[in-house]
């Protein structure tokens, strides 16, 4: 178990960031979802040490958040959202730095930079000013300089934005390797729920500083709701409001596509039947794939 | 023979050690950094030119028979005494080197981290901010120890070697203690105010510009309050009047200002218990806002 929180609060003056969390994440990799301010890098921060919380206590790879954050920054990587380097170092010097500040020997740190900077697709130009690079080197930059102690667990927070198409399809391959074949669960914190389904297993949908959602990606989707889209010839907003006041939720999409997201249990010859009685015609009905969008939309409450 | 590895992902197979000077690859960077930057070599290596004439002065002081031709009157000049060794660690020269490097090696110490967003990337390892602190004060320490501790006892040693004896070492055995204490009541203090500075802005060039301005201002200050009030205890204002009024206390010299030194040591003292408690509350690995 990587990590293992149990009731977390905590607050910015009145402002109440976490509110009760508790979460337990296992190995693999792990996507943290949610919308703006719902205290996603609250969470990470306190996982780290940043913060300590105001309630609560927790692990992290066994050690305790608020006493041993020493021992949890030496076993994590951190891959900050921000553009952060530092001026006037060339990449394979700003890495066995950053890797000789986690405690390894400086030789071995500048070794082992090499090797990563490599792996991240920085080798030809790793003797290259930090201070030159475009946006998306300074990506990979960040992560070499989360992988070069040899982590135990990662976490990275919005790891794929600056990223052109090519070189963000490149790095969700890096992290899902490193998650999937090396042995290091991954933390994943990101806005974009593609790079998400592509790399997790697991995700954790956080909103208001409390956990939405939490559990594996696959089992979420079936268990939640079924999603069915409908286009439509009528009046829509009898037959949405008949559909919601039976539990379920109705959205329309630009291209006037009609999304259903029924319980479980919800029977879908209803939607018919509530058509019928508002004398629309359903003229295509599909029985949709549920996507993470749809599930963060759904516990979010957002559309 | 190393073995070939496939191409990919490696776990390191050493161990992570816990280091007891875990500051120290802070100081050695921030000193690398320091030296590319342009004109920062020629004006360390300028800022020795007083040591040199007065490793010079002490050797013209011991063969004054030999100069006599040219440094008549000399005997009365060149007096090696803890009054020289005073007026070196307090010429203004040496200050203005101090302010001139720190400004062009030391405005960036913790203000480059704060643009660049680089203090959470130190955070996010086994170090804490003291170690941050101590890392980055290493940085002016090491330049200012060079200026002052460094050719201070290189002076004294200079002075046995050419008088040939241990004479003026037993006559002023305290010395070498008051050039010591001295020059490490300077690094502190520069320390404190370099790093107060450059934690003030984002900006290296106006960290830089604030160094000389708070620097000179003071100065400045001091004579307005002079011209007001004329009293000696306007010498209280000014940066460089503190530290001479202290430095003669320390090298038991005549005060330059007519008031009791221990004033402008609470000055100094008090401005660096304030920088500290500043530099602690503007470096953070994350900005919370309560």
């Amino acid at each position: 178990m990587s990590v293992e929180l149990k009731n977390i609060h905590f607050s910015y003056g009145k402002v109440k960031a976490l509110n009760g969390v508790s979460l337990t994440l296992n190995e693999g990799a792990t996507g943290l979802l949610g919308p703006n301010g719902a205290g996603k890098s609250t969470l990470l921060k306190i996982m780290l040490g940043f913060l300590v919380p105001d309630e609560g206590e927790g692990r992290v790879l066994g050690y305790d958040l608020r006493t041993e954050q020493k021992f949890i920054r030496q076993q994590v990587g951190y891959m900050p959202e921000d553009e952060c380097f530092i001026p006037g170092m060339d990449a394979v010097t700003f890495t066995a730095y950053l890797g000789e500040l986690s405690g390894m020997p400086r030789q071995e740190a500048m070794k082992r930079a090499h090797e990563v900077l490599f792996y991240v697709g920085l080798g030809e130009s790793r003797y290259r000013l930090v201070d030159t690079y475009s946006a998306g080197m300074k990506q990979r930059l960040k992560l070499a300089q989360a992988l070069v102690h040899d982590p135990k667990l990662l976490f990275l927070d919005e790891p794929t934005s600056n990223l052109d198409p090519t070189g963000r399809q490149e790095i969700l391959e890096l992290i899902g390797e490193v998650a999937s074949t090396k042995n290091i669960s991954v933390l994943l914190c990101s806005h974009i729920l593609a790079d998400i389904e592509a790399v997790c297993d697991q995700v954790v949908i956080i909103n208001k500083g409390e956990i939405a959602a939490n559990g594996r990606i696959q089992d979420l989707k079936m268990i939640d709701y079924r999603l069915y889209e409908l286009k439509i010839k009528g009046e829509l907003e009898t037959f949405r409001k008949e559909l919601e006041a039976a539990g379920c939720r109705v959205e329309e999409t630009e291209d006037r596509l009609v999304k259903v997201y029924t319980p479980p249990d919800f029977n879908h010859l209803e939607i018919f039947r509530v058509a019928a009685r508002n004398k629309l015609q359903v003229r295509q009905f599909v029985r949709s794939q549920t996507s993470l969008e749809d599930l963060f939309a759904k516990v979010v409450g957002v559309d | 023979m190393t073995t070939i590895r496939e191409k990919g992902y490696h776990h390191w197979d050493g161990q992570l050690i816990e280091k007891r000077c875990t500051f120290w690859p802070i100081t050695r960077t921030g000193i690398k950094l320091a030296f590319q930057r342009k004109y920062f070599k020629f004006l360390f290596a300028s800022s020795f030119f007083p040591a040199v004439v007065y490793a010079v002065g002490i050797y013209v002081s011991e063969r004054l028979e030999d100069f006599k031709f040219m440094a008549q009157g000399a005997e009365r000049t060149i007096q090696v005494n803890p009054g020289f060794f005073k007026s070196y660690l307090s010429q203004d020269f040496l200050f203005f080197m101090i302010i001139l490097l720190m400004a062009l090696g030391g405005a960036g110490l913790i203000s480059d981290d704060f643009r660049h967003k680089a203090v959470q990337l130190y955070f996010a390892r086994p170090i804490t901010k003291l170690d941050y602190l101590l890392g980055k004060a290493g940085v002016v320490v090491f330049f200012v120890g060079l200026l002052t501790l460094v050719p201070g006892l290189l002076l004294l040693v200079i002075k046995l070697l050419f008088s040939g004896s241990f004479k003026f070492f037993l006559q002023y055995p305290w010395l070498i203690l008051s050039i010591i204490f001295y020059s490490l009541f300077l690094m502190i203090f520069f320390t404190s105010f370099v790093l107060l500075l450059s934690s003030l802005s984002k900006n290296r060039r106006y960290v830089s510009v604030l160094i000389f301005a708070v620097y000179f201002l003071s100065d400045i200050t001091q004579g307005i309050f002079n011209v007001i009030f004329r009293s000696p205890y306007s010498a209280l204002f000014s940066i460089k009047s503190n530290l001479k009024q202290v430095a003669a206390a320390f090298f038991l010299e005549k005060l330059p200002y007519a008031y009791p030194w221990y004033l402008s040591f609470l000055v100094l003292i008090i401005f660096c218990l304030l920088s500290y408690v500043v530099i602690k509350r503007k470096v953070r690995g994350v900005e919370v806002i309560r």
